[in-house]
């Protein structure tokens, strides 16, 4: 396949969801040294910021500031992760972000409806090492992912 | 979100009360005095004591107990049994206060907290309904969510299934489908909170009381959170398998009991076939009972170690436990 002729067709859409952790880092690594420097790829950042219920604080207030932290520090992580794909080869216009902030019963269910209105073929994650007693308990977005997953494939990078 | 408790200690005289409490008590229990406490300090609430809340006269009695984990009679000075004594009614009346504490199992560890208002928007969620404990919430004079709930006449689910049968294989065929049927709706009822975007939080099997009144099972105790990560309701579901471990079981079957009365079976369990977090409570009972069907006891491995695959939410569950329930008869 001739790349360069390819360039005027839509690029080939890569979802990529972080969080704070290592794994999520890895995630971007992995995506920055495979594709950077490839035409033909677009890339979305997502984060979703899990509103906790209001029984987690002492008042409405202190939700709120624990919010808007928590936003604050996951669109900065956001930028630094942008910055690393454009490093890595990617065109500015080409990586978009995305903060979302909810309250799903699922991620992986918010994940793939995201996927869905954006209509990416790929969504990337890292897979956190959980043990099955945690998985059971609290759900594991890269399981779900894949077990979930319709008309995209589904990238978990170790 | 709760009503204003007006504390007015001046609605009632004490002689009135007094006459209020001969309605309901017993001449050799009635007391000499009452006397009216600031329900702002519960410490200080006693047997024998009125609380006016909402302009009724509560006479509290005893503190709940609640045997739990081999603590026997674990008594809880912040549950206590009233009557109402406008109606003669039995009430309950909590007053846990907001504290965030840390859950573990095994090396896991995660946020906790105990939430009036949890228990307070929950109490609103299910009013009317009979398979959820009803009550009302009320402001004390300090701010604090104090939680009036209807006395549950009844057994547990807990007790009730220890009760039921002359042996597994008698109680198995002769009550268990009965009891499966109930857990469903007990089921569904939880469905019901999450749809709603509510966990229960601390679904165990002595949380489930049967209602003598109605014949039917109430879900109680809704003022505990967990924080949730990828999946709000896993938790609850683990919750969930627990009970229906439990009753299809007729009891916790552990491997300490095995060892002393099958010896065999045990030897031919593996580790997989436990209890995924009670790694010393059989899940896979079909290797102990034969005669449970594998349409249940695949919904029972489903919380063991050895599983690939847990249940997400309510609706996986009910359409497995359903299917395996139309076997069963
Ligand atoms: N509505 C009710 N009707 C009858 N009994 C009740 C009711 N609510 C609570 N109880 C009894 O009081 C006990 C303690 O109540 P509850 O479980 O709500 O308190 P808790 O302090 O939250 O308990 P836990 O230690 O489980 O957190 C229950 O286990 C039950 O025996
Ligand atoms: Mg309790």
């Amino acid at each position: 396949m001739n790349i360069e002729a390819n360039s005027g067709a839509r690029d080939k859409h890569l979802l990529i969801a972080i969080d704070d952790t290592q794994d999520s880092k890895r995630a971007i690594l992995y995506v920055g040294e495979f594709l950077g420097g490839f035409p033909g790829f677009k890339i979305t950042l997502l984060s979703i910021v899990q509103e906790p219920e209001e029984d987690f604080f002492r008042s409405e207030q202190e939700r709120v500031s624990w919010i808007n932290d928590k936003k604050k520090e996951m669109s900065g992580l956001l930028d630094k992760y942008r910055q690393v794909l454009i490093q890595s080869g990617f065109q500015e216009d080409k990586v978009d972000v995305k903060l979302c902030i909810g309250d799903a019963k699922s991620l992986s269910d918010m994940i793939l409806s995201f996927q869905c209105d954006i209509g990416c073929c790929t969504v990337v994650v890292g897979r956190h090492h959980k043990s099955k007693t945690e998985e059971f308990l609290f759900g594991s977005i890269s399981s779900q992912l894949i077990h979930e997953a319709k008309n995209c494939a589904v990238w978990v990078v170790e | 979100m709760g009503k204003k408790a007006s504390d007015k200690t001046s609605l009632y005289t004490e002689e009135e009360l007094l006459e209020m409490v001969r309605l309901w008590v017993p001449p050799e229990r009635v007391p000499g005095r009452v006397r009216i406490k600031d329900t702002s300090d519960f410490f200080q609430v006693d047997y024998d004591d009125v609380v006016v809340l909402g302009g009724v006269p509560y006479l509290v009695r005893n503190n709940e107990r609640e045997g739990r984990f081999g603590i026997e009679d674990q008594q809880k000075f912040w549950v206590k049994r009233a009557i109402d004594l406008k109606t003669g009614r039995i009430k309950i009346l909590k007053w846990t206060f907001w504290e965030t504490f840390t859950g573990r199992i095994g090396s896991l560890v995660f946020e906790c907290v105990r939430s009036p208002l949890k228990e307070a928007r929950i109490l609103n969620i299910v009013r009317g309904r009979p398979d959820f404990m009803q009550g009302e919430t009320f402001m004390d004079a300090a701010g604090n969510p104090l939680r009036i709930m209807d006395f549950i006449h009844g057994k547990s689910l807990e007790d009730i299934t220890l009760t039921l049968g002359a042996s597994h294989e008698d109680y198995f065929f002769n009550h268990y489908p009965g009891l499966l049927s109930e857990f469903i709706t007990a089921v569904e009822a939880i469905a019901f909170l999450h749809a709603h975007g509510e966990k229960h939080g601390d679904l165990r099997r002595d949380h489930l009381l049967k209602d003598n009144a109605t014949g039917r099972y109430r879900w109680i105790d809704f003022d505990y959170n967990y924080r949730h990560r990828a999946n709000k309701f896993s938790y609850d579901m683990f919750g969930l398998g627990n009970i229906l471990i439990y009753i299809t079981g007729r009891g916790d079957v552990t491997t300490h009991n095995l060892s002393h009365n099958a010896p065999d079976t045990l030897s031919g369990l593996d580790s997989d076939d436990l209890n995924i977090v009670f790694n010393y409570r059989v899940a896979n009972l079909r290797k102990v009972y034969p005669y449970i069907p594998e349409p249940l006891n695949r919904v029972l491995l489903h919380f063991s170690a050895g599983a690939s695959v847990y249940y997400l939410n309510t609706a996986e569950l009910l359409a497995d436990l359903k299917e395996a329930f139309s076997i069963l008869k």
